[in-house]
Order: C-alpha cells, then structure tokens, then sequence
C-alpha cells in the first residue's frame, strides 16, 4: 500500500517537473524569439534550411495526403449533410470541421511524424557527439542558432500546410457539391466565404502556432536528455515522440474546451 | 608550446587557459568537432556569420579563400564524415582562425591527425593562415616532445 503511494507520489512529481520545466524552457524560447539580438545571418540561414525540409520537402506527400485523405472525407461529410438535411449549414459544417480541426490536426501529425523525430534524434546526436560543446566553445548560444530557428520553422510551417491543406480540402468538397447539391463553383464559394468567420480562423491560427511550437520544442528538449552513450539517443527520441503526442492531444483537448466555452 | 606530464595536467591547464581567453579563443580540438550535418564551408563560415553577422554570399567567399590557401576548395561542400585528417584539421584550424582577434589553441594535435610523424603539416598549416590569429598555443603530452622534434624541454 505505502509502495503504492510511494509510487504515485514520485510519478506526479516527475510528471509536474517534466511540465515545469518544459514551460520554463518555452519561456525562454519565447523571450529570444522577440530579442533581435538572436537574430543574425547564421541564424536566417537555418531558418531557411529548416523550412525547406520541413514544408518543402514534404510537399508531394502532403498534398496526395490531403486528397485521398480530404476527397473520400469530403464524400462522406456531404452524403450525412445531405442525409440528415443539413444543407442550409454546409458552409459553417465545412469551416468548422475543415479549418478549425482536422486542418491543423492532420497537418500536426504529418510535421510530429516527420520533423520532431527528426529534430529529437538530431539533437541528441549532437549532443552525443560533442557537437553542442563546440557551439558552447565558439561563443554560440545554442539556443539562438539550434533551436529558436527549429521552433520559428515549426510555427511557420504548421501555420502554412494546415492552410494549404484547407484550401485542398475545401476545393476537392467543390466536386461533390456539384454531384449532391448541384452547387456550381460561385455559389460554393459564396456559402463558404459567407460562413468564414473572423473568430474561427483566429482560434485555427492560434492552434497552429501552439502545435508547431510544441511539437518542436519538446524534442529540442529530450534531445538534451541524451547523455554521453549512443544508446541514449533511441531513449530520448521514444520519450521525446510520447510527450509531442501527449502535448498535441492536451492543445487539441484544450482547444474543444476554449471552443465550447 | 606548453608539452604537460598527463592527462590530468593537461586538462586542467588546457581548462584554465581557455577560461581565460574564452572571448577569442580558437579552438582546434576533438572536443570540438564539425558539425557534421553541415558542409565544411558552412562550419567555417558560422563564427563569422554568427558575431560578426557576415551574409552568407560573402562568408562564403571568404572561406573559399582561406582554403584556396591549402588548396583544398573542393571539401567545401563536403561534410566532416567525409574529410580525410588532413582535410578535417586545416577545416578546424581555419574556423578557429575566423574568430576575431583569435587566440588559436590546438589540443593534441596528433589526436586528430595520427598519421602525420611530426609537427612540419601543422607548423606548415599555421603559416598559411597567419595573418588571421593574433597567437597559437599548442597544448600536448611531454611524450610528443620527439613529434615537435624537441631535443630538451
């Protein structure tokens, strides 16, 4: 029974502290990112790199993604629109459901999937092999040119994919409302502009920039965990990739309640 | 020159010294390796990029430079996996070299390049780059004292 508590008790401390300092890590990043002094030519130029491999390069899978993905969505949405006789609400439906959640969900995955494996293992590697101890020897902050230009990049690119993948998604539902609803393009248009609203796209907006943030800072994190073995780097990477998705499902959950609320 | 005794020694004194000279310190060192998933060029061309925010064009022409010097242009675009000894010293020694006012330390130098007998490549490196540190100080166990061909220390 006391082991029992024992244990309890030591997994929230370690759950707290994990929490605490992941915060006070976003804290920092947060107060470099608007100091104009992290800003230099070395720094620009990872800013650089680091979009073209994270929205650049996933370009041709992302938007066949999109597709598949959105088209046969897109389907089954408007036969239940249609089934339940909900088209005077098609356009609050799809701008709800489209740009509000699945939109940034689907893009967060994708990037966490991709990217934050990626920055996690890099890292760590670096920090394995010494790599990190030389910028320390240079005079670099680390901070400045590892990993404030890693999170700008995630911020930046959520932001832009989740909006690419909107406009993906809402031009393939152009098809079958011209098949179920006999809507022609302007009159598509028209239903969707009219049920585009200011306060939707702001809380997509501040969801995305919250997803990318975290979904790179969190292995920029665990990658410092890693130690001086090789074997460290597959651990910080396992630990790393658990928390990211822990953290988006916690802003997706905390973004429904903002919603309802 | 400064040849210590071991490891011990050599640490502490190669600790204190660069301590010291942190602001302008150069260092050429396996404790301070490439970064190896950028390009020579890029490695070289960060400490000016960084402090002196120099744009990337002209750092990089400065670094095409300096290894002109070596004649080794063509391991600019190449990462530090793929650099011979040779190649990966004269990178290291060249980005110690771009710190302003550089006060250029070589830890053990045979540590990062085994297969030279003496110390002709390194003094030979050091002079193809001289008007870009203001002092060089190489830090190595008394037992290299032959490899520097010291007779008496």
């Amino acid at each position: 029974m006391i082991n029992a508590i024992v244990r309890i008790g030591t997994t929230t401390i370690n759950v707290t502290r994990t929490f605490r300092d992941t915060l006070s890590f976003a804290f920092t990043i947060i107060l470099k990112m608007f100091n104009k002094n992290s800003y230099n030519s070395a720094t620009r130029l990872v800013i650089i790199h680091q979009i073209y491999f994270t929205s650049i390069q996933i370009l041709p899978l992302f938007i066949v993604i999109s597709i598949i993905f959105g088209t046969l969505l897109m389907g089954i949405v408007f036969q239940i629109i249609k089934n339940l006789g909900l088209a005077e609400h098609l356009g609050r439906i799809l701008m709800n459901l489209v740009v509000t959640e699945l939109a940034p969900f689907v893009t967060v995955l994708l990037i966490a999937l991709r990217s934050s494996s990626a920055i996690n293992a890099e890292i760590a590697v670096m920090k394995v092999s010494k790599e990190l101890n030389t910028l320390d020897k240079f005079n670099i902050d680390a901070v400045d040119y590892l990993f404030l230009p890693r999170v700008i990049n995630g911020v930046i690119s959520v932001v832009l994919l989740s909006a690419f993948f909107s406009i993906l998604v809402l031009t393939s539902g152009l098809l079958f409302s011209k098949l179920l609803f006999g809507l022609s393009l302007e009159s598509y248009s028209n239903v969707l502009l009219s049920s585009a609203n200011f306060y939707d796209i702001v809380i997509s907006l501040v969801k995305c920039c919250t997803f990318g943030f975290f979904i790179t800072l969190i292995p920029i994190r665990f990658g410092l965990h890693a130690t001086n073995d090789l074997t460290s780097i597959p651990i910080s990477v396992l630990n790393g990739m658990v928390d990211v998705f822990i953290a988006i499902v916690f802003i997706e959950v905390l973004s429904l309640i903002l919603i309802f609320i | 020159m400064r040849l210590f005794e071991d490891e011990v020694t050599l640490g502490k004194g190669l600790n204190d010294f660069t301590a010291k000279n942190k602001k302008n310190l150069g260092l050429v060192s396996l404790d301070a390796p490439l970064i190896s998933n950028l390009d020579v060029w890029v490695n070289i061309a960060l400490i000016k990029q960084y402090h002196e925010n120099l744009s990337a064009d002209k750092a990089q022409e400065l670094v095409l430079r300096y290894l002109t010097r070596y004649s080794l242009e063509d391991i600019s675009n190449k990462r530090n996996p793929a650099l011979t000894n040779r190649e990966r010293f004269c990178a290291m020694l060249l980005r110690a070299a771009m710190v302003r006012d550089s006060i250029v330390v070589i830890d053990r130098p045979f540590t990062i390049i085994p297969d030279v007998q003496d110390d002709r490549f390194i003094y030979d490196a050091l002079k193809a780059v001289d008007d870009s540190f203001k002092e060089c100080h190489i830090f190595d166990y008394l037992w290299s004292k032959d490899r520097y061909r010291i007779i008496d220390v």
